[in-house]
């Protein structure tokens, strides 16, 4: 048990100047915002709930935010489990291992705006390498719902498969040894020694990882708008999208209501997630 | 047999989008001077150097990321020998507050910033995108310190405190050269999450000190000279993955969240 010492806050005196700056502050003035409508920054009404309500009164946002679960469902759904399998197999590869992680950081370092664009380019039907088995298959991410899902969840698996493997390798590779021996010894099978030894053992590992995969994909911009910018009929209209269209058309004060009902969809997602990790902790 | 063909699989997943970007980069796809489209050169690369836009926003990328990465150290190390040394009222507070922020999505936020940092004059400058960016990137470098100075052993730091030396000194002559590793892990992925980075980078370089990501997107018009475009983007890379070498042998540490 670390000594208990209050000065110790002299010390997060700068972080929390930072964050204070460039988090708390816009954080408030986006809840303020809110509260009113914004013509200009001269021209400011008290609207109360008005925008709340009606976001929350309409289908759209319900449609919406619907679509952005199922989106993080299934980013979960795929990308924790393929991550651990990768890392799992990396961690057999021994020395090898260090050339399939940089293997796997390399899209992390790809400028996010070029990412739709790098695979946009892939499967072009004139030039792309992929060009005739998009063709052959009739593939059509512009038209066909089930397909711009599909190219979504590649393109989002791709750019972030790296963070998962990293940090679940990182979480495996701190794990003793000789655990694993002593379970082949006793005889059991991979995964026995997986679920029972390595799975608990990374849970605090794999924490952050749920977490930021969650948010970052219920929140998926950048590679939505740019792959088919919601079709096609709303098919990928996810809630940021929504976002981004009111604040591209000036309605300030709508936005920051959103904004704000965002904020506290992910506020309660790590609530929920800080519960769960402290009930875990050995007291 | 089956480990080879794995990490096969899983290369060409990795490297098929990138090939083809290597290989447009290396086609001249729009007419330039001294090279022919559809020739196989480094026209484009030269092209790319050529642009005075292009070279500053290399330029401008490079500096916030600096510029970042060195507040989120200063900032970040006390704080994390404070977690680490210390309970204190408010700790687990503290650490909520900064895994809130490390998950917020920057498009929440992106409208005040705007407001705020122009009121403050740091719109269009690589400082600003500098400042914001440390609202993801601080955590991180905390959860990353504070695990690397939990692994010197208390004695440690009471043994130079008995030697006589101040808080400071000790800070920079010992604690410091000890978790050196910790901070190139923590400077990596700052690098990682802020040169990518777009919508902040977008909202706050209106008119100048675009960085890489926005010089690429003002190369997108009515005529888009898509070889040059992937040589930016090879060019933008090439940090990215010189720091994935340097740092191959530190990926594995990762870090793990605090609550």
């Amino acid at each position: 048990m670390p000594p208990h010492d209050n000065r110790a806050w002299l010390l997060l005196i700068p972080a929390l100047a930072l964050l204070a700056l460039v988090g708390v502050l816009p954080l408030l003035a986006v809840v303020n915002y809110g509260f009113h409508d914004i013509f200009s920054l001269a021209d400011i009404h008290w609207v109360g709930v008005e925008w709340f309500a009606d976001i929350l009164g309409s289908d759209r946002f319900l449609a919406s935010l619907g679509r952005s679960l199922l989106f993080a469902a299934l980013v979960l759904l795929i990308q924790i489990p393929l991550g651990l399998v990768i890392a799992r197999f990396l961690i057999g590869c021994g020395r090898g291992a260090v050339w399939g992680l940089m293997l796997c950081a390399i899209p992390l370092v790809v400028p996010w705006n070029m990412i739709p664009m790098l695979w946009l380019g892939l499967i072009d039907k004139q030039t792309g390498l992929l060009g005739p088995a998009v063709l052959a298959s009739g593939f059509d991410y512009k038209e066909t719902a089930i397909h711009t899902w599909i190219l979504l969840l590649t393109v989002d698996t791709w750019h972030w498969i790296g963070l998962v493997v990293v940090l679940a390798y990182a979480g495996l590779s701190a794990i003793p040894h000789a655990y694993r021996q002593a379970a082949a010894i006793d005889g059991a099978s991979r995964w026995d020694v997986f679920r029972h030894i390595e799975l608990p053992r990374i849970t605090r590992a794999l924490g952050i990882v749920l977490l930021l995969r969650f948010v970052d994909s219920f929140m998926i911009y950048t590679e939505a708008f740019a792959i088919n910018a919601g079709g096609p009929h709303d098919a990928t209209r996810f809630l940021s999208i929504e976002l981004g269209e009111e604040i591209k058309g000036f309605s300030y004060g709508q936005a920051a209501a959103r904004a704000t009902l965002y904020f506290l969809i992910v506020l309660t997602a790590v609530w929920a997630f800080v519960v769960a990790m402290r009930q875990k902790e050995p007291a | 047999m089956t480990r080879i063909l794995g990490f096969l699989a899983l290369a060409v997943f990795i490297l098929l989008p990138l090939t083809q970007a290597v290989i447009l980069s290396f086609t001249v796809t729009m007419p330039k001077p001294g090279a022919v489209p559809g020739e196989v050169a480094l026209a484009n690369y030269l092209a790319v150097f050529a642009d005075p836009n292009l070279r500053s926003a290399i330029l401008n990328s490079i500096t916030y990321v600096l510029v970042n990465v060195i507040l989120c150290l200063a900032v970040g190390l006390p704080a994390a020998y404070a977690l680490a040394r210390y309970s204190f009222i408010g700790d687990r507070h503290f650490l909520l507050l900064i895994l809130v922020f490390r998950v917020t999505p920057p498009v929440v936020l992106s409208l005040p910033i705007f407001i705020l940092f122009s009121q403050l004059g740091l719109v269009n400058s690589p400082l600003g995108i500098a400042l914001v960016h440390c609202l993801f990137n601080l955590p991180v470098t905390i959860w990353i310190l504070e695990s690397f100075i939990r692994s010197v052993p208390r004695e440690y730091d009471e043994t130079v405190f008995l030697d006589g030396w101040s808080f400071p000194a000790f800070f920079f002559r010992f604690l410091i050269p000890q978790i050196a590793p910790g901070l190139g892990v923590a400077a990596f992925f700052c690098f990682i999450f802020s040169w990518v980075e777009v919508v902040f980078a977008r909202i706050l370089t209106v008119t100048a000190g675009k960085p890489i990501t926005m010089a690429i997107n003002a190369m997108f018009g009515f005529q888009t000279d898509i070889g040059m475009v992937m040589a930016m983007t090879c060019v933008s890379l090439v940090p990215g993955i010189a720091m994935i070498w340097i740092f191959r042998n530190h990926l594995a540490r990762g870090f793990i969240l605090r609550t």
